[in-house]
């Protein structure tokens, strides 16, 4: 049985995990794509990617382009897998309630 | 961690929205807005050869070609900052592809010539959609049928309507890739 995972299910971190299993392999999203996606500031979202990078759940990575700064973020496979068990879990919930 | 199967539901829908909306944005928007410029392109450059004294339009298609040429880039750089792709094809790439395309087509019409206008424009057609068809077998197949339909039109307007073959294409050719971005656009 899988179990919920406390990092994952905040909403934004959710919906930040949610996105970024949809890309392809060896892809990154830009970080403010990602903020005008999910609606929210740069303070929040930087905080919220902090939390999923000390979990080993995404990979932050800062280049330059154009020579300006900027931030990509991808999933790690780690993350996949508890992303994967966070869903399973929450289908689980749901299929009991109906069982019953 | 306990949440009630009320919260698990929102959860889940909240999930499928965004990888809906995720999906729908890096799929469509690259599609859709070179359909919409290049459909606007080729309305005005075909509509132009049906009606305007031949010496100046290929003045008007050279401009039409650098317009479209700028901002495609444009468009392309834009798409290429919100997902970086580090294994397959690169933007570099695939601007290298259009840039060798575009050689190959001029020196296939340097062999062939001296060809009428509406000769050169079928073989330019051929080589954009061939173009066309190549980057949707590497990036989105639902694109290869549009690509495919075009190729037919402009075959059957050259064949069999050639009296009106640039207001046939036009209407069906612009028309038909304005339309169809609109489609992506507002139906994805």
């Amino acid at each position: 049985m899988s179990e919920l995972n406390e990092t994952i299910h905040q909403p934004v971190r959710l919906r930040i995990m949610a996105t970024l299993v949809t890309l392809d392999k060896n892809s990154e999203l830009d970080f403010t794509y990602l903020r005008d996606l999910l609606g929210v500031t740069d303070g929040n979202l930087g905080a919220h990617l902090r939390k999923l990078e000390e979990a080993e759940y995404i990979k932050v990575n800062k280049s330059f382009v154009d020579r300006k700064p900027r931030t990509y973020v991808s999933a790690t496979e780690l993350g996949k897998k508890a992303f994967a068990g966070h869903v399973n879990a929450l289908k689980e919930i749901l299929k009991n309630d109906q069982g019953m | 961690m306990n949440i009630s199967p009320d919260e698990a539901e929102r959860a889940l829908s909240d999930i499928q929205a965004i990888m809906k909306k995720n999906r729908r944005i890096i799929s469509s928007s690259g599609t859709y807005q070179f359909l919409i410029l290049w459909g606007v392109i080729w309305l005005f450059g075909f509509l132009s050869s049906q009606f305007i004294h031949s010496q100046i339009v290929g003045y008007i298609w050279m401009g039409l070609d650098i317009l479209g040429g700028i901002f495609s880039a444009i468009i392309g750089v834009r798409i290429g900052r919100r997902v970086r792709n580090t294994y397959f094809l690169s933007g570099k790439r695939i601007g290298a592809f259009w840039g060798l395309l575009t050689l190959f087509c001029a020196a296939a019409i340097l062999v062939v010539w001296p060809i009428d206008a509406r000769q050169l424009a079928m073989v330019i057609i051929l080589f954009v959609m061939m173009g066309w068809i190549s980057m949707s077998l590497l990036l989105s197949l639902a694109s290869i049928k549009f690509g495919l339909a075009i190729i037919v039109l402009a075959l059957v307007g050259f064949f069999i309507l050639s009296g009106v073959f640039f207001l046939w294409m036009a209407v069906l050719g612009g028309g038909g890739m304005i339309a169809y971005g609109l489609y992506i656009r507002y139906r994805w």
